[in-house]
């Protein structure tokens, strides 16, 4: 009963409730707001496409994030691990020519191996240096978006593209399509298995005992005989991989081709998201799902009831927020010894 | 040459400027015992109120003065947070800078009705060079603050040992409260120097990670005023190098160039920590 | 004295709860000025509460307290800033000013001035962090001294400190009574409250349970009173056979007070070989280096399994919102037969922890509970069975017994013996000589890193071993 209030499904209503305060704030109502939002995400085969296409690229970065935030490490460059896996994934399928299926496998691997590298650098930093992840991981978002334009500006251009973008993949490349006449692939499926494994790796093995120990209490991890700086590296390593798997999907499954705009801030988002998903990840699934519906359905709102759709920001910021306080209003509450 | 090294000392001030007010709000605030994870956030704030109040009253004095209100608001909100609610101080801070990035990129929309940069406004224009001499100014203040007064000897004790300063009869969260709430101000003076002294406009993404170089900055600097403005100037100097070389060498990558003030930062992340001590309470809530 | 004059501290029907537990219940209590109170109890008894009240940092639910004049705390665990110096931590909030500025000169001069009235020496310059616990203990009570207090609490007082230092502690804090101070000391160190104290104060369960004045009582009395019955007794010593099972020499690790110098120990199976020492001589190095959790050049060398009871289970020992089958797995998680293949065997982590719970009378709810609900004694208890549930061939009990109650020290010191019993060797590192006293079979005395001298079993001199834990050879 107190897990429901307090768990995740709370912070949904919570959402819910604040997006009602934004639109009446912006002079909506929010019957009309909820409406066009509801419609713009949900109304249509194709709407239903897009929303959990935007469920799929938040859902593999908050995987990440969470596998990160479980060991005690605060990686916010998953937007930036996301960016070189899709480079990865982007420049190897442009100039690839093997069958069909392997080549998507080699896709995918390239992605997670990008993202992975990505996030090992920041791994490195910490274990080796004690760097703060934090600030890493953020410098390395820019670091990325810089290096990844300075490609597709030049050697990785494709030679017919008009921005600053790869050349498109082959088709047989293109993930399968799951849900036919959108732009849905199976990336979702591979996202959701994803979760459950991860939540198999956090509750039933050795490693994700040692993850959660070491970001529960480092100190008495340590001494359990956790290697806590190859943790760290891994554990890094590990949560961008994801977020750069979760870039190659992006690639191969929705855009077939690398851009440099390819994400309006996933990474980001995805922090709202596993937190918002209390850093479990069958909830993350479903926070994912709430926010892939104001991802998508936000433009919609936007042009039919005037809300702006930045605002969705906003309440991110304001969710993560509310969400932290309520977990110490929580254990005050439940109490314990002082 | 003489030409081009007189552009590089002046870019170099120029792209401190803003880092070291962030960076000064991060040294106030960490010595005191929070971890201002926010100072990106409080910088966009400050960037985007001083131009919406420039625009409003074709006063960039009184935008000036809008930016450090709105930074030391958001301040507040994140000392509030942490000090009263216990919430974690990363959680704060990365919640700050989306509400902040958002909040900009909604009120472009409302306030302007065109979204990715506000139009420009009047700013500060020569007078700017004040803003820069303030800079290095309010560095001085902070050292002088810090170890040669009462208050700074409270706000570096509340970050080493809260519990000392309750036996001490003080209230260490006020004293957190104060410092988080000037970290805030200082950052939001650095947004309004990034919109409207060195420009005159507001655009998204403009704090481009400056709020995280500060942090890195502070790290650099171990932890005191003066150290951290002079990593500010290394890593200014970066920035400016990297569009002196842009304009003079043609055959160098521009586009990665661009990441050189970020390599910069990195680099001396990992190559001070370690090697320096921060405040024992830094990051600890009480 | 003690009834003509005004109390210079008076509580009346002090009652406190915390959330499922009433910490005091119902509590009156007068100090007088020029008088020593001792206030005893156990661990849970309420007694720190009730000096927090007292102080005022802690509200009462109900009750009164009435303080004439200032009252002044000091701290077991130091409320210190070792980053500061001496003069910035004593006159930390009550700065001299010149103008906007500290005025260093004056407040130099004014800890100085403070400490010679009180015959204490101290060098108001030096950072805090490099001073010894000692010295420590006196810039935390020159702080309290700086305010006058009419009322001086304090807590543990002698918790880290050597035994001459305990009586130069006490001739400071007897000359600090006489001249009108009113003090009381909450301690467990019931010698000390026979030999120093005018009167003492016994709580149990939130409650006052006795009375009296220190020459009409006494230290087997007192224990009695707070324990409410008899004192529980540790299982007897057996005869052993030694087995060769840790071998130390030439060890060095570590840095500045607590650098270990060519340390040297032998423990043999079927023995509990005691480090007697004051707190801060190197015994953390020692334990992390036989744990491998610091770097160190010289020998270490062992035979078959190590069980490690850590100093602090809060922070080294436990993860305190995991349930006690998690906590009971830490630090075992990697050993074959806790796993299957990849996976954790939980059938077997939950059999496990279900033996710990009973053999070593762990009092929880459930195994799934977080263990942070548990009391501090059973939450020892959880970390003692572990480390001893797997019959490993060497034991490292660093403070075993530190901070809970004497019912579950007497199991865990029971535990030890049994363990030595069976043949296991037993490395008891404790700040509490009566500990070591009571269980060791050989002491080694540990001074600023080095071995300063070793002791059997038969040759026990308790004196001798004081001195030489202060340094005296």
């Amino acid at each position: 009963m107190k897990r429901t209030l307090t768990g995740p499904v709370g912070a949904i209503v919570l959402i819910v409730v604040l997006m009602a305060l934004a639109m009446l704030v912006a002079g909506v109502s929010p019957v009309d707001g909820f409406r066009a939002l509801i419609v713009g995400a949900l109304g249509g085969r194709n709407e239903i496409g897009e929303t959990l296409v935007a469920t799929t690229a938040l859902l593999f970065p908050a995987l990440g994030i969470c596998l990160a935030f479980r060991a005690g490490l605060f990686n916010i460059g998953a937007e930036g691990q996301l960016l070189v896996g899709a480079l990865c994934a982007g420049a190897i399928g442009a100039v690839l020519t093997i069958p069909g299926p392997f080549g998507i496998i080699v896709l995918l691997v390239a992605g997670a191996i990008g993202g992975g590298a990505w996030g090992a650098i920041a791994g490195w930093m910490k274990a080796r240096f004690g760097a703060n992840e934090i600030i890493a991981t953020l410098m390395l978002n820019f670091v990325a978006a810089y290096f990844a334009l300075e490609l597709v500006s030049g050697p990785l251009r494709g030679p017919l593209a008009a921005g600053a973008e790869t050349a498109w993949l082959d088709p047989k490349y293109w993930l399968p399509t799951l849900l036919p006449g959108t732009r849905l692939s199976i990336a979702l499926v591979l996202a959701a298995v994803l979760a459950v494994f991860l939540q198999w790796v956090f509750t039933r093995t050795v490693f994700g005992y040692d993850l959660r120990a070491s970001g529960e209490a480092p100190e008495a991890a340590r001494r359990s005989g956790i290697n806590i700086a190859k943790l760290t590296w891994l554990a890094l390593t590990l949560s961008g991989a994801i977020a750069g798997l979760g870039g190659a999907t992006i690639v191969t499954g929705e855009l077939h081709r690398f851009n440099t705009q390819l994400s309006p801030g996933y990474g980001f988002t995805a922090i709202a998201v596993a937190l918002v998903g209390d850093l479990q990840p069958l909830w993350i699934c479903l926070a994912a799902f709430g926010f892939g519906i104001l991802e998508s359905g936000g433009l919609a709102m936007q042009a039919s009831a005037q809300v702006p759709k930045d605002a969705i920001h906003v309440i991110e910021g304001l969710i993560i927020f509310v969400l932290a306080a309520r977990r110490y209003v929580a254990t005050r509450v439940e109490g314990g010894p002082v | 040459m003489t030409a081009l090294l007189v552009t590089l000392i002046v870019l170099t001030l120029i792209k401190s400027t803003p880092i070291i007010y962030a960076a000064l709000g991060g040294v106030i605030s960490e010595r005191s015992g929070v971890i201002n994870i926010g100072l990106e956030g409080m910088m966009a704030a400050g960037a985007f109120v001083a131009v919406a109040v420039s625009f409003a009253t074709h006063s960039p004095v009184a935008g000036v003065l809008a930016g450090i209100a709105a930074g030391a608001c958001f301040g507040y909100l994140l000392a509030f947070a942490s000090t009263r609610f216990k919430v974690d101080q990363i959680v704060a801070g990365t919640g700050i800078n989306l509400i902040c990035a958002g909040g900009a990129a909604y009120g472009l929309v409302v306030l302007f009705n065109q979204p990715g940069a506000s139009p420009q406004v009047a700013s500060l224009g020569t007078r700017y060079w004040i803003m820069i001499a303030g800079a290095f100014v309010i560095a001085l203040f902070l050292q002088w603050l810090l170890y040669r007064t009462p208050w700074g000897l409270r706000i570096r004790a509340s970050g080493e040992n809260p519990s000392a300063v309750v036996s001490a009869g003080l209230d260490p969260l006020l004293l957190r409260t104060y410092a988080v709430v000037i970290s805030g101000a200082l950052a939001g003076l650095g947004g309004a120097f990034l919109s409207i002294g060195e420009l005159n406009l507001y655009s998204d993404g403009m704090t481009a990670g400056r709020g995280f170089i500060a942090l890195a900055a502070v790290i650099f600097g171990r932890w005191n005023p003066l150290g951290a403005t002079a990593a500010c100037v290394v890593f200014g100097f970066f920035e400016a190098l990297q569009y002196v070389l842009q304009g003079e060498v043609a055959w160098l990558p521009a586009n990665a160039l661009q990441a050189l003030p970020y390599i910069a930062a990195l680099i001396a992340l990992a190559g001070v920590t370690g090697r320096v001590r921060a405040p024992a309470a830094d990051g600890v809530p009480f | 004295m003690i009834g003509r004059e005004e109390p210079a501290l008076s509580l009346r029907g002090i009652r406190k709860t915390f959330p499922g537990v009433v910490a005091v219940d119902g509590v009156d209590l007068e100090l007088y000025p020029g008088e020593i109170q001792a206030l005893v109890g156990e661990n849970g008894a309420g007694k720190s509460t009730l000096a927090a009240i007292a102080f005022g940092e802690l509200q009462p639910d109900d009750g009164e307290v009435i303080a004439r004049g200032a009252v002044g705390l000091v701290h077991q665990h130091f409320e210190l800033i070792g980053r500061l110096r001496v003069w910035q931590n004593v006159l930390l909030g009550r700065e001299p000013r010149r103008g906007w500025q500290i005025d260093a000169a004056a407040a130099r001069a004014r800890v100085l001035e403070i400490a010679a009235r009180y015959g204490l020496e101290i060098d108001p310059d030096a950072f805090v962090e490099t001073l010894p616990i000692g010295v420590q203990q006196r810039v935390e009570l020159l702080r309290e001294l700086d305010r006058e207090p009419a009322v001086l609490l304090l807590d543990e007082p002698t918790a880290a400190l050597a035994p001459a230092e305990i009586e130069r502690f006490f001739t400071t804090i007897v000359q600090l009574a006489q001249h009108g101070t009113a003090i009381m000391i909450v301690t467990h160190k019931l010698q000390e409250v026979i030999a120093y104290a005018n009167r003492v104060t016994v709580m149990r369960h939130g409650k006052i349970v006795a009375r009296a004045l220190t020459r009409e009582t006494s230290v087997e009395a007192i224990a009695r009173a707070m324990v409410g019955g008899e004192v529980p007794a540790v299982v007897e010593r057996a005869a052993t056979q030694l087995v060769p099972t840790l071998h130390v020499k030439d060890l060095v690790a570590g840095s500045g007070a607590t650098q270990l110098n060519n340390f040297f120990l032998d423990v043999r199976g079927g023995e509990i070989v005691g480090i007697a020492g004051v707190e801060g001589n190197g015994q953390t190095t020692l334990a992390d280096a036989l744990t491998g959790m610091c770097e160190y050049t010289g020998v270490i060398e062992r035979r078959g399994t190590l069980g490690v009871i850590p100093q602090d289970r809060h922070l080294e020992a436990l993860v305190m919102n995991w349930s006690l089958v998690d906590n009971a797995l830490l630090g075992r998680q990697h050993r074959k037969a806790a796993r299957r293949g990849l996976t954790l065997d939980r059938e077997r982590a939950r059999h496990d922890t279900q033996n710990i719970r009973e053999r070593f009378d762990v009092r929880a709810a459930s195994l799934d509970v977080a263990v942070r609900t548990l009391s501090g004694g059973n939450q020892q208890k959880l970390v003692v069975g572990r480390a001893l549930i797997d019959g490993p061939d060497l034991v490292l009990a660093y403070n075993p017994t530190r901070g809970i109650d004497i019912g579950a020290g007497a199991l865990v010191q029971s535990r030890l013996m049994e363990a030595r019993n069976r043949g296991a060797a037993v490395l008891l590192i404790s700040f509490e000589l009566d500990e070591i006293l009571a269980l060791a079979d050989h002491v080694i005395v540990m001074y600023r890193g080095a071995v300063l001298g070793s002791f059997d079993r038969a040759q026990f001199d308790r004196a001798e071993i004081g001195r030489m834990m202060a340094g005296s050879q």
